[in-house]
């Protein structure tokens, strides 16, 4: 085995390695293997017989006293005789070393055996069908590198530049995260053994996901840091950062995406991070931002190299859907996303020169991304993206910048609001026109992150008779809330402020009076 | 020149040769010891599953002598410690051997080119 291992390594130094006969060489090997195992399974399955055949002959030997038997005689001649002692019998137990039994202990001895034989049987098997497996995919591999039904999906890496990042460099922290990239990268030049790197990338992906839940816990800390800084410092700037969104969700769905555009390989990123950035996403929101997806677009030519069509692809960035804080409302509005800028100015001024740009390019498609450009509505002059169906609506109305202020304000409101609410059950339904999230009280509980106080739409009621109890159980749970809130200095016995219908029916009649 | 490279190949390829030949012979013993380990587990477990009630015979040659299955156990124990012990020591020995001829690969390999520019040389002489 040596020798030869020697001998080929020589060998193979000086001749120019040849991918397919490395191929047929890892599929000679595997079948090698194959065979042994099949040698081996048809080795233990005649044991197996073997002792099968031996138990039957234990249970039914003791029987009878004594069998009539023919003797071997030599090697030539048989002689009649007699078989005695039909239940003693000699064990083998190995090395050399036997044991008197009666014909039972014999038999137990004997499943024993067959107990071990069994168990290297299932071994074998086992070994036979992976290999038989590697077979296939060394199959595959062949067919890829020469028939060209599949497809290689190349991308130029450009320097650093477009590599978007949201923040600081990642830095590696896990020592194995760094190689397997660079295995996976190689991809490029190892077609053939796609296949063997797959399994590399299988479980890179795995290896990737929990960086990416790691990544997302640091992301979501540095996104609240820079949420602070932005609100500091760009108080009245409209065309406010990206990292004005509040929700988890929406952090969670930023650092996904952040994710897959900062590591260094951009197409092992998405064959590896797509999957799981979909996942992650899907189990984030279900009606999520969708467009969030699609940081990364396809821009498909397919070029013939050698014998294998590619496809080559680049990322293209998206206009970015942005919350604007103007006053109370936020709004949605279109803001180009350009990562690695150090100061605020520099967005703004992307953000300008791209803003008119993108408005001519409205009604081109060239790209997917271009279709969310399209859907949009125009307000003020000026495109709005449209918001998905699936988002719930006092989203758009939250009070965005607000929130890491009155975000501990809100949590007890919240509380007490929820606690009021479960006794008030009837007025909801009344005032819960326009409100998808507020059909149940059940849905009050599970929001209680993103309540406002003041939904800006004023439901003008009277108000009715039913309601005016239930107001005198709830104002003294929500007070203190309402001093925070409003500015505007209301009283102290002032209206509850819980979910926003309550507060503007309330506080529409006591306008009205 | 490239003759005598030549000959110091042969001779080099020679040493190699044996020395491979060494460490299979030290696999297969090992092979072989690590077969007796497993067979002398099972001897174990069966003697303990055994009773005292029946007898234990050993084979010394054509004969059956009879043992007292106390020192079976032993002896299937000492047996066992003992080859657990030849095992170690050849994979010690194995994991030298196979330095060695790691080495006297390398040499092999750097001689192989030396002769080889020495043989191009002459070639492009002549």
């Amino acid at each position: 085995m040596h020798t030869t291992r020697g001998t080929t390594m020589a060998d193979k130094s000086k001749r120019n390695i040849d991918p397919q006969v490395r191929v047929d060489r890892l599929r000679e090997e595997h079948e090698q293997v194959v065979k042994g195992c099949d040698e081996q399974i048809l080795h233990w399955k005649k044991v197996s017989g073997d002792y099968e055949a031996l138990d039957d002959r234990l249970r039914t030997l003791p029987d009878h006293l004594s069998y009539d038997v023919m003797v071997p005689f030599g090697p030539l001649a048989f002689m009649p005789g007699k078989l005695v002692h039909t239940n003693e019998v000699t064990v083998l137990l190995g090395d050399n070393w036997f044991a008197k039994c009666s014909a039972k202990q014999a038999q137990k001895i004997v499943d024993h055996r067959v107990k071990y034989v069994k168990g290297e049987l299932d071994d074998l098997l086992k070994t036979r069908k992976n290999f038989e497996a590697r077979v296939g995919f060394t199959e595959d591999l062949e067919e890829l590198s020469n028939k060209g039904s599949y497809v290689d999906i190349r991308e130029e890496v450009r320097s650093k530049e477009t590599v978007v990042t949201k923040g600081k460099q990642r830095v590696a922290h896990k020592l194995n995260s760094k190689p397997k990239l660079d295995t996976v990268l190689d991809l490029e030049e190892v077609e053939e053994e796609g296949k063997g790197v797959e399994a590399d990338e299988e479980y890179c992906k795995i290896l990737s996901e929990k960086e990416l839940w790691a990544r997302l816990d640091q992301l979501e800390k540095l996104e609240e840091l820079q949420d602070e800084e932005d609100r500091l410092s760009d108080t009245g700037d409209t065309n406010g950062d990206d990292t004005t969104s509040s929700s988890s969700s929406e952090e969670e769905k930023e650092a996904d995406c952040s994710q897959p555009e900062k590591e260094p390989g951009p197409k092992t990123s998405w064959a590896t991070s797509g999957p799981a950035n979909g996942q992650l996403v899907s189990q984030a929101a279900p009606g999520g931002d969708t467009t969030k997806d699609e940081d990364e677009q396809e821009e498909e030519e397919e070029e013939e190299e050698d014998c294998l069509p590619t496809i080559y692809f680049s990322h293209t960035v998206e206009p970015k859907k942005v919350r604007i804080c103007t006053g109370k409302n936020t709004t949605l509005k279109f803001s180009e996303r350009k990562e690695h800028s150090l100061t605020h100015s520099k967005r703004k001024k992307k953000i300008n020169g791209t803003n008119g740009h993108s408005h001519h390019e409205l009604h081109k498609i060239t790209s997917p991304v271009d279709i969310y450009r399209l859907f949009v509505d125009v307000k003020n002059g000026e495109p709005v993206p449209r918001k998905s169906i699936l988002k719930s609506r006092s989203r758009e109305n939250s009070v965005c910048s607000d929130t890491s202020e009155s975000s501990a304000a809100d949590f007890d409101e919240r509380r007490l609001v929820c606690r009021s609410v479960s006794h008030d059950d009837a007025p909801h339904s009344d005032t819960s026109d326009g409100h998808t999230e507020d059909d149940s009280p059940t849905a009050l509980p599970r929001t209680p992150s993103r309540f406002e106080a003041f939904s800006g739409t004023v439901v003008e009621k009277d108000p009715t008779p039913t309601a005016v109890p239930h107001l005198t159980i709830a104002p003294p749970a929500l007070p203190t809330i309402l001093e925070r809130k409003q500015e505007e200095g209301t009283t102290d016995a002032a209206p509850p402020v819980e979910p926003p219908k309550r507060v503007s029916k309330f506080k529409a009649g006591r306008q009205n009076r | 020149m490239a003759e005598a490279l030549q000959k110091k190949l042969q001779s080099e390829l020679e040493k190699y040769k044996q020395m491979q030949k060494d460490v299979s012979k030290s696999m297969s013993v090992r092979q072989k010891l690590e077969a007796q380990l497993t067979e002398n587990n099972i001897v174990k477990e069966e003697l303990d599953l055994m009773e005292s009630s029946n007898t234990v015979y050993k084979l010394i040659g054509p004969v059956l002598v009879k043992q007292d299955l106390e020192e079976a156990k032993a002896t299937v124990a000492k047996r066992l410690e003992y080859i657990n012990g030849e095992i170690q020591r050849y994979e010690a020995l194995l994991k030298e051997m196979e330095k060695k001829s790691d080495q006297h690969r390398e040499v092999l390999s750097s001689l192989q080119q030396e002769y080889q520019k020495a043989t191009g040389r002459a070639v492009a002489k002549v």
